[in-house]
């Protein structure tokens, strides 16, 4: 009788740490946070910024989610290594973009508007606002281990992913996969001369 | 005792569930917790964009934002653009840059935008956003007087009434239901669209400059003027872009193919489906309007 009580006790004790999820707004902040703090030390070089900065992005990004997103059905068609290899690629673009975009807006303030949750998935709605300008910014959010973590990011109306899905996957159709790695490549490098 | 006790406990977890769910209306931004079970609701349509393309629908992720039928030609003007913006137009920008304030810069800005209200409260009437309509024309009278020919914006900054959406008669089509049509881009003004090009060049017939009576090469002098300024306050978009993308013209024309659709407030890419907004209830309905 005893082991029966502990297991539906042990079961509930379950469901409720299920229901009692974190805020997916606070994951946003946090990663914002985490990469103004580093920006905006004055005595780092700007290597050593983004050598500060691309381990915490990528604990906040959903990167299988996202690499997958952005090949669509040429994911499927991908070998094993192939996918490695994109994904691998695909995270050192997404920092650089990501660091020299956030790097134009130092000096603004984001403003949290709302959230709305439905399951696994939110959705954030902010701005950013500098001088006399406002950006809206949208993040896309789904709860994976009970941690929210973002696989797309709206600015303006412009979702991020299916910009570059729209973009990489025309490159696939006519230079293949090698193609778009060479290309990426490329990028990468061109990103990190730029710092 | 026991039965009694474990139903006792199934019983209060189902009371418990929902008051953790409303746990998460604990921060400082509203927040709305929507049932999971709900369908087709406006969180669907804002997420499933690109979440609910599964690989089932491996069509509908390798989706086409735009026609561009003209890739070659488009790609030829996107060349040239970029170099006229690199070697021409950003040099003028930047030396205009240190010759003006910042302050006087974004007057200059402000008073072209207040030139153009005519366009956007024509496109406004045409989609019937009253409401928008009498805010353009309110922020007309107001910074046309009080803010000495658009120089200020004193109706946003002392009244409070902020600026609405841009509407253009390209947005105003899509508004009834035409799709972009295929990708264009044209020399100096950049990526268009077959219905946002045609917009461009009916909105001109309601610019009042049009009717200013004023020399061509003055007119078009205005026209690089109102480009070069806002050049001016902008921090390198397409540095941006270039920098960071594989391939800029295909980054720049998705890029607009979202954005104009999401300026128009409707995913369509087909120019000849008309299944726009104008023949539902709001239309006809003079309360609607009045908003009561």
């Amino acid at each position: 009788m005893k082991r029966i009580l502990l297991t539906v006790l042990l079961g509930l004790l379950l469901v409720s740490a299920a229901w009692a999820v974190p805020q997916p707004q606070e994951q946003v902040e946090k990663m914002i946070k985490s990469v103004l703090d580093v920006l905006q030390k004055p005595d780092l070089t700007a290597n050593e910024k983004k050598e500060q900065v691309s381990g915490k992005v990528q604990e906040f990004l959903n990167i299988a989610s996202m690499s997958q997103r952005t090949l669509g059905s040429y994911w499927q068609g991908a070998t094993e290594e192939q996918r490695q290899r994109f994904s691998e690629l695909f995270v050192k673009v997404l920092e650089g973009t990501y660091l020299n975009r956030i790097g134009d807006y130092t000096d603004g303030t984001v403003q949290y508007l709302k959230q709305r949750v439905k399951g696994d998935k939110a959705i954030i709605d902010t701005q950013i606002v500098a001088e006399d300008l406002a950006i809206p910014v949208q993040y896309k959010m789904i709860l994976v281990n009970d941690v929210w973590q973002v696989f797309d990011v709206v600015i303006e109306g412009v979702s991020l992913i299916r910009n570059y899905r729209a973009s990489y996957g025309e490159i696939i159709r006519k230079d293949g996969y090698d193609g778009l790695f060479a290309l990426m490549e490329q990028k990468v490098i061109d990103l990190n001369g730029s710092y | 005792m026991l039965t009694r006790f474990i139903v006792l406990i199934l019983l209060l977890s189902f009371v418990d569930a929902p008051l953790h769910a409303e746990q998460l209306a604990e921060v400082d931004v509203p927040t709305q917790v929507i049932p999971a079970g709900q369908k087709g609701d406006k969180f669907d349509r804002d997420f499933a964009d690109d979440f609910d393309g599964s690989f089932a629908e491996a069509e509908a992720i390798n989706e086409i934002l735009i026609d561009d039928p003209l890739e070659k030609i488009n790609r030829g003007v996107f060349w040239v653009n970029d170099k006229l913006y690199f070697y021409l137009i950003k040099p003028i920008a930047r030396g205009y840059r240190l010759i003006l304030p910042r302050q006087a810069r974004v007057s200059v800005a402000n008073v072209f935008n207040n030139m153009a209200t005519p366009v956007r409260a024509a496109n406004d009437l045409l989609q019937l956003k009253f409401h928008d309509m009498a805010t353009e024309l309110y922020r007309l009278i107001v910074n046309s007087t009080v803010g000495i020919g658009g120089l200020f914006d004193p109706a946003a900054s002392f009244v409070g009434v902020d600026n609405v959406d841009d509407e253009d008669f390209g947005q105003t089509l899509g508004y009834y239901g035409a799709g972009h049509g295929f990708y264009l881009v044209l020399p100096i003004l950049g990526p268009s669209s077959l219905r946002d090009g045609a917009g461009t060049l009916v909105d001109t017939f309601s610019d009042p400059i049009r009717y200013a009576d004023v020399a061509t090469l003055t007119y078009f002098g205005g026209k690089s003027f109102k480009v070069v300024n806002s050049l001016s306050l902008d921090r390198d978009t397409y540095e941006g872009i270039v920098r960071d993308s594989l391939d800029p013209y295909l980054f720049v024309r998705a890029a607009y193919a979202q954005r104009r659709a999401a300026q128009v407030g409707k995913v369509n890419y087909d120019i000849l489906s008309i299944d726009g907004n104008f023949w539902d209830e709001e239309t006809f309905n003079p309360f609607k309007w009045l908003g009561l």
